[in-house]
């Protein structure tokens, strides 16, 4: 069974722009794939399809199937489950007054309670090393602090496929070297959406190439990424790190 | 016009809390049948907004500035219920946070800023739009009344409150709070259209939003039904030259609120009155007549001025 | 002025370490019986001032900070008092008056001193306030912190535009800001709702 599969996804915004079009690809399960195109290709758009929050009102004959679940109506609980979704500003997911409570605030929607919940978010804040991280504010947290809290919030609710959009954005170089050591030995399906093409190399073996909503191109992230044509046609150039080393 | 502890008596206090929460109740039912789930994360959102606005300078002369209060701005933007739980949000947190405003106080400040604010203000800028029509210079002409209005009322309770608990002599209390709040409430009508009127340039969708809302007639009738019981407590027996009458109320009752045996604050002239017109009460209705024309006049013309007829930034909608 | 005493919430002490609950009860009680003391007895006011202090000790708040948290008269209460003091023996009244409101003051300042908002916070949700009440106040404290920054750096951005001085720029300056904050803050609402479903929240 794949873990995402997206046949001729298409999206319109509210304005009749067209967001997706007749975007198609599969994920394996334990597969990371990375998600990259300029500004605007619709990388953000694509990703919230992942977990229903697009369309909306949710569509009678979804274009996503999630691990075999169809993204449609009744199974949207389910799904959402299954899919962690860490938004582009954690600032927008972490909206509860502390960390426990946030890292628990899945769960909780889960039916989880008492010693359960406990033992689930002191392990979720454990796998991202922010034990005893419990009790502390968000808007005192530093930007990769708050990125690992809502990754921690994610893995408690035993996410199977993880979606990230542009997880290194605004991240000093040490926070970001610690989230790619993190998402390399992270034994999940992960779709990472970004412009950081070092991180794709370093951590996606296999990249789709998304420009003005449709896909362009997919493949080994080293072909694709050397492509020097390809990259500068879209928006995009071959990484540092593919010049001045032999590709994997 | 926070009120701080220890300037209320105990029945204004127990009043002023029995009316707080029950126009928060009010509001509570009209929120929960009237803004969409999606909608409920924007009232946390807004008063942290109303909050942080509130910081905002507005240099008037020398030194000074003022500041947004944002009662009608939350009522002319999210609805009436919203607004009072906004308003309420904000007053708590400066309380219990900040010793902004007395925690025995709460209820009364709740009442006034909270409920007769945003309540008086949304009916007022309700019954202009109906009269004036729904363009953009019909409410925001609307708005900065009725940001005046709120402003003015808002004080009027809070001056009884004081009155009714013999800390202030009406015959002080009334002219000095209601007085500087016609001044400070004009502040409050231009940064409130200001405000509303930026707005509405970059998302008009956001302040039509309003207006398209069902209207929850019930829900109104009890704001109304509620600010009118507690003007009618805190102000009514002043306003018809009763006090007298309810001392000897308050003395059959046995509440004495009088141990120092006179008011905090006694009126320095018992008998005041606009000069050439002998009765007290006329005197006051003629004033407040004529500040309310004012204020109405300086609000259509704000209006006028913020939406041009020609010119790039002409709009009708 | 309202930071002031926000980085000392974090601190240890006796008084720290009490549970929320507990505090917003002493706080509730202790204000209570202030307001409810006659005019003209200052016996039991001192004393009040006086268990105060000794807290104010044991929490370790520094002292200079509480001071000049008290001093800051509200211009309101300033103000009511003034008009007192011209009638025979007003004076005397008018000062008590403000001395008993002081009391209640400091007795708030030190609660919101030493208990963090959010603590506070499960009290009012244990006591079963309103759901919504609670939910508009967490969700208020969570991004106040983050709508004042980002008004000071929106305020910063329209200051380097502004080349007149003036009061009319300021005003200007001022609504744009407000009207820009308002409208970001509608859409940070609308993403949190998406973030809320997005973990499973039901509505």
């Amino acid at each position: 069974m794949n873990a995402v599969e997206v046949r001729g996804l298409n999206y319109r915004y509210g304005d009749g722009t067209a967001a997706l079009r007749d975007v198609s690809f599969t994920v394996a399960e334990g597969e990371r794939v990375a998600l990259i195109g300029p500004n605007g290709a619709g990388k953000s758009t694509l990703l919230l399809h992942l977990n229903g929050l697009l369309p909306d009102p949710p569509a009678a004959a979804p274009a996503v199937t999630v691990l075999g679940t169809p993204v449609a109506g009744p199974n949207l609980g389910a799904v959402r489950a299954q899919v962690g979704l860490l938004f582009q500003d954690p600032d927008d997911q972490l909206f509860c007054p502390t960390v426990w409570e946030d890292v628990a605030f899945g769960p909780q929607q889960m039916g989880k309670a008492g010693m359960a919940l406990e033992v689930r978010v002191a392990a979720a804040l454990g796998r991202v090393g922010l034990a005893g991280f419990g009790d502390r504010q968000p808007h005192h947290l530093s930007r990769g602090e708050k990125r690992r809290v809502c990754l921690a919030g994610v893995l408690a609710c035993d996410a199977r496929v993880l979606a990230l959009d542009e997880p290194t954005s605004d991240l000093d170089p040490r926070a970001r070297r610690e989230l790619k050591e993190f998402l390399r030995g992270l034994p999940v399906t992960q779709i990472i959406a970004t412009h950081d093409l070092e991180l794709v190399v370093e951590v996606c073996p296999r990249a789709i190439l998304l420009d003005a909503g449709a896909k362009v191109a997919e493949g080994p992230t080293a072909e694709l990424l050397n492509d020097e044509a390809l990259m500068l046609a879209h928006g995009l150039e071959r990484p540092h790190i593919l010049r001045h080393s032999r590709p994997h | 016009m926070h009120i701080p502890d220890g300037f209320l008596d105990t029945k204004t206090a127990i009043a002023t809390g029995a009316l707080a929460a029950a126009g928060i109740a009010v509001a509570l039912a009209d929120v929960r049948r009237t803004v969409p789930p999606r909608r409920v994360p924007l009232i946390g959102l807004a008063a942290a907004f109303v909050f942080a606005a509130q910081m905002l300078n507005f240099p008037v002369a020398g030194g000074t500035s003022g500041h947004l209060i944002g009662g009608v701005l939350a009522a002319v933007l999210l609805g009436p219920g919203a607004a009072v739980v906004v308003i309420t949000a904000v007053l708590i947190l400066q309380c219990l946070m900040f010793a902004d405003g007395g925690l025995t106080a709460l209820g009364a400040n709740i009442f006034n800023m909270g409920i007769v604010a945003p309540g008086i203000g949304y009916g007022a800028y309700r019954l202009l739009c109906r009269a004036a029509g729904e363009s953009l210079r019909a409410r925001l002409f609307a708005t900065a009344f009725a940001a005046w209005v709120s402003t003015v009322a808002a004080a009027i309770a809070c001056a009884g409150e004081l009155a009714l608990s013999g800390t202030v002599a009406w015959g002080v209390a009334f002219p000095a709070m209601a007085g500087v709040h016609v001044l400070i409430g004009l502040g409050e009508a231009l940064i409130t259209a200001l405000v509303v009127a930026a707005v509405a340039r970059t998302r008009p969708d956001l302040v039509a939003a309003e207006a398209g809302r069902e209207r929850s007639y019930g829900g109104m009738v009890a704001y109304g039904l509620l600010i009118s019981v507690g003007l009618a407590v805190f102000v009514g027996p002043f306003a018809c030259g009763w006090p007298d009458g309810l001392e000897k109320v308050a003395a059959t009752l046995g509440f004495e609120h009088r141990a120092a045996g006179k008011s905090l604050v006694a009126a320095p002239l018992p008998d005041y009155a606009v000069p050439g017109i002998p009765s007290r009460v006329l005197s006051t209705v003629i004033a407040g007549a004529a500040g309310t024309l004012v204020a109405f006049v300086l609000a259509f013309l704000l209006a006028r001025f913020l939406t041009p007829t020609r010119g790039p930034r002409a709009r009708s909608a | 002025m309202h930071d002031l005493l926000s980085p000392y919430q974090h601190r240890d002490s006796t008084i720290h370490r009490l549970p929320a609950g507990a505090k917003l009860a002493g706080a509730v009680a202790f204000v209570f019986s202030v307001v409810l003391l006659p005019r003209g007895t200052w016996g039991p006011l001192a004393a009040g001032f006086a268990i105060l202090v000794a807290v104010a000790a044991l929490s370790r708040v520094p002292a200079s900070r509480l001071a000049g948290r008290l001093l800051w008269v509200e211009p309101f209460a300033l103000g009511v008092a003034l008009l007192a003091v011209f009638q025979p023996g007003g004076p005397g009244i008018f000062a008590f008056v403000l001395a008993r409101a002081t009391l209640c003051l400091f007795a708030m300042v030190l609660l919101s001193a030493t208990t963090r908002f959010t603590d506070l916070l499960r009290v009012l949700w244990r006591i079963r306030l309103p759901v919504i009440l609670v939910t508009t106040l967490a969700l208020m404290h969570r991004y106040l912190f983050l709508l004042v920054e980002e008004m000071s750096r929106m305020l910063r951005a329209r200051r380097s535009r502004t080349f007149l001085p003036g009061r009319a720029a300021a005003w200007r300056a001022g609504a744009a800001v407000a009207a820009g904050l308002f409208v970001r803050s509608t859409e940070r609402a609308e993403r949190i709702y998406g973030a809320m479903c997005a973990r499973g929240w039901k509505t």
